[in-house]
């Protein structure tokens, strides 16, 4: 691996788009403007290909901040990433130029795309961690703006700032690690970081509290419980928005930071515990909300929580590049079910609750073979892109015990089960609404077809050992987060559980096609009803958290009042004072003459008698 | 020390005239009046003291008033060409 000065070009093609859409967005006029930021982002991936394809790069600026330079490494790991971020990136942009047609902030919203894209890669390409986290507040700052896209409407302002302020307990966590490694370490490079956890000498409680505050930091951004209030309410965004940024990327980037410090995790009995538990909650939540929801877009936001649950569980039990290979697959399906969910919403009008839906299959036959595979794939059809990374992570967590398998597979059950519901209500069944549904335009359509693509097939990258014994990404992988070698399960085991996951992924899948085309039944209505509300847990926070902090905020704000209202009539009060002052201005001279005349005498008479 | 004396009454009298007298023109006198006691008042001192010092300030004095009365006068026909007047108390408009 060498310097290469052609790395930050990478960062700086969108970037530059960034800037020149800004400035200038209204000129390039319609098309254009979707074009030139798509270009470069297809730029930015053909660049990071070219290097990756060389082995990798390093960009380093010495002299950055005092001590901490500005370092820039591309290696297998930040490659992949490069690759799903640029790559998928690039398709939503073209996809997006067709979703966002006539939209008076056209320009605007590709600006803000380009800045997400060249934020996301410096948080994926930083080797040093305030780079990371330029790009990490970066990415925040873009879906901030992205989610309030559409700002006049109140609702949507206020998802953004939700998000944002959600964001920040995470990022708190983030530059706590960050204080911590520095006072441990002196470097914040990971790269060097690395040799110094090798070499040892400090004291592992402490690093374990870094690893501790960084999955704070992570939760935040992959929005696992407890923080995942965000990510539902950021659907106010436009649909590519949270195929991009809420589905594919962003909300990975959490996942991504904790394998690039698996050399702080690794081995940590608690904080593999606690990330298993956190990821197996928000799997579980995330899959049962995600059943009752109505609107189309929410119900895919809740399913990308249980996937990122799962992407958790990953990192969890160990299996850092099954977690990066689940983040790959993912981005594929979830990202080709958001805009399969777009294209929906495109040819109906802006219709979002999928009561008004179903049968699209004979409206929009394209878009149903693209939501056929987005569903099986996320279900975990075999062999689908989906079923492969999940068995990965099945396997694993029996590695850590049968019971955590047991319940992980009961999530890709509820997984299975979520996206067929989905399906069935959107494309099965008699249209229920009013619009004439038309199919998408072909700047619409084929990027759907090349996700298509990849959902169906990029899973055989990553076969399991006793299918292919040496597998393309795992020791791809490897050589960037660190080899942790552990025993593999015996063939028969190993066999019998991806059978097991690919029978049991089929049953549920027919089950749940059964089911959802039939009148709900009374339990599941109850059900229902408590899963819309997410289970109540806005409420709670809201009860807990944001009341008693709004009551503090009023008390103080009248505390502020009454100092003020105190100022206030003090300042009358000298006011009051001058005005009878001020009625010694009589204007008469000789009232004045007398004035001098009288001061005169006392100051004499004061000197005399002194 | 009987020149300190008149320079006294000299000053009562012209304060009393400022205080009491409402056309400008009288008021200006007695202020003169004010004045030229104030100088008298220091010659007496320098015959006291038998220094010259103060006798040069009041030749000063002298001078500077013959500019002032010029000034003031000129001040006083004008206000007079504007305001048909010069009775101080219609002057009211000298206030903040």
């Amino acid at each position: 691996m060498q310097e290469n000065f052609l790395l930050p070009l990478i960062i700086a093609l969108p970037l530059l788009g960034f800037v020149l859409l800004g400035l200038f967005g209204k000129r390039f006029g319609e098309p254009a403007a979707g074009w030139l930021a798509s270009l470069l982002v297809l730029g930015s991936f053909l660049l990071g290909l070219f290097l990756l394809l060389q082995g990798g790069a390093k960009w380093t600026l010495a002299e950055w901040l005092p001590g901490i330079p500005f370092s820039l490494n591309l290696d297998n790991l930040s490659g992949v990433m490069l690759m799903v971020v640029a790559g998928v990136g690039f398709l939503i942009h073209v996809w997006a130029i067709g979703y966002m047609h006539g939209d008076p902030g056209y320009s605007r919203f590709f600006s803000y795309f380009n800045l997400f894209i060249a934020a996301m890669l410096v948080l994926v390409l930083g080797d040093s961690l305030p780079v990371v986290f330029i790009g990490w507040e970066g990415v925040g700052l873009a879906s901030y703006l992205l989610i309030g896209f559409w700002y006049q409407e109140r609702v949507n302002a206020d998802s953004a700032r939700k998000a944002f302020i959600v964001n920040r307990i995470g990022d708190l966590g983030f530059l706590l690690a960050m204080g911590l490694l520095w006072s441990m370490f002196g470097t914040l490079s990971i790269s060097e970081l690395v040799e110094k956890v090798e070499a040892g000498g400090y004291s592992f409680t402490t690093l374990t509290l870094a690893g501790f505050f960084l999955l704070i930091g992570a939760i935040g951004k992959s929005a696992q419980v407890p923080l995942m209030v965000w990510l539902p309410d950021a659907m106010a965004g436009p649909t590519p928005v949270s195929a991009l940024i809420h589905a594919a990327t962003m909300v990975t980037a959490g996942v991504y930071l904790l394998v690039r410090h698996a050399f702080i995790l690794h081995g940590d009995g608690f904080l593999a515990g606690l990330i298993v538990a956190i990821g197996l909650l928000t799997a579980f939540y995330g899959a049962l909300c995600s059943l009752g929801q109505w609107d189309i877009k929410r119900i895919v936001a809740y399913t990308t929580l249980s996937q990122l649950g799962f992407m958790f569980v990953a990192v969890g039990v160990g299996a850092y590049w099954v977690a990066i290979f689940h983040i790959v697959t993912h981005a594929f399906f979830k990202a080709l079910m958001f805009m399969t969910s777009g294209s929906v919403i495109h040819a109906l009008g802006g219709e979002q609750d999928v009561r008004q839906m179903g049968g699209m299959q004979k409206y929009l036959p394209a878009t149903h073979l693209h939501g056929l595979v987005a569903a099986f794939a996320s279900g975990g059809l075999v062999p689908l892109a989906g079923f492969w990374s999940k068995d990965a992570i099945l396997a694993y967590s029996f590695e850590f015990g049968p019971w955590l398998w047991a319940l992980m597979l009961l999530a890709s059950v509820l997984a299975a089960l979520y996206s067929i519901r989905w399906y069935v209500l959107v494309f099965w069944g008699d249209y229920r609404g009013k619009a004439h549904p038309h199919e998408s335009p072909a700047v619409m359509l084929w990027p759907n077809h090349i996700l298509m693509g990849g959902a169906l097939g990029v899973g055989f990258i990553g076969l399991p050992y006793v299918i292919d014994y040496k597998n393309f990404i795992e020791p791809f992988l490897t050589k960037a987060i660190g080899d942790f070698p552990h025993e593999k399960l015996p063939v028969v085991t190993e066999w019998v559980l991806i059978i097991i996951s690919a029978v049991v992924a089929i049953a549920a899948l027919w089950w749940g096609f059964r089911f959802f085309q039939q009148k709900m039944p009374a339990w599941y209505e109850r059900f229902q009803t408590a899963a819309l509300q997410g289970f109540y847990a806005d409420a709670v926070y809201n009860a807990l958290l944001v009341n008693p902090a709004k009551g503090l905020a009023e008390l103080l704000f009248g505390g502020d009042r009454g100092l003020l209202s105190g100022f206030a009539s003090l300042g009358s009060l000298m006011g009051g004072l001058g005005a009878l002052l001020a009625r010694l201005e009589t204007g008469a001279l000789r009232f004045y003459l007398a004035g001098l005349l009288l001061a005169l005498v006392l100051l004499v008479g004061w000197g005399v008698l002194r | 020390m009987i020149w300190l004396i008149a320079s006294a009454l000299l000053f009562s009298i012209g304060a009393y005239g400022a205080l009491t007298r409402r056309t400008a023109i009288l008021m200006f006198l007695s202020i003169e009046l004010m004045l030229n006691a104030a100088a008298l008042s220091l010659i007496s001192f320098s015959r006291l003291s038998g220094s010259l010092d103060a006798q040069v300030v009041v030749l000063f004095i002298i001078a500077i008033a013959a500019a002032e009365v010029a000034v003031g006068l000129g001040l006083i026909v004008a206000i007079f060409r504007r305001r048909e007047t010069t009775s101080v108390d219609e002057l009211r408009q000298l206030r903040g």
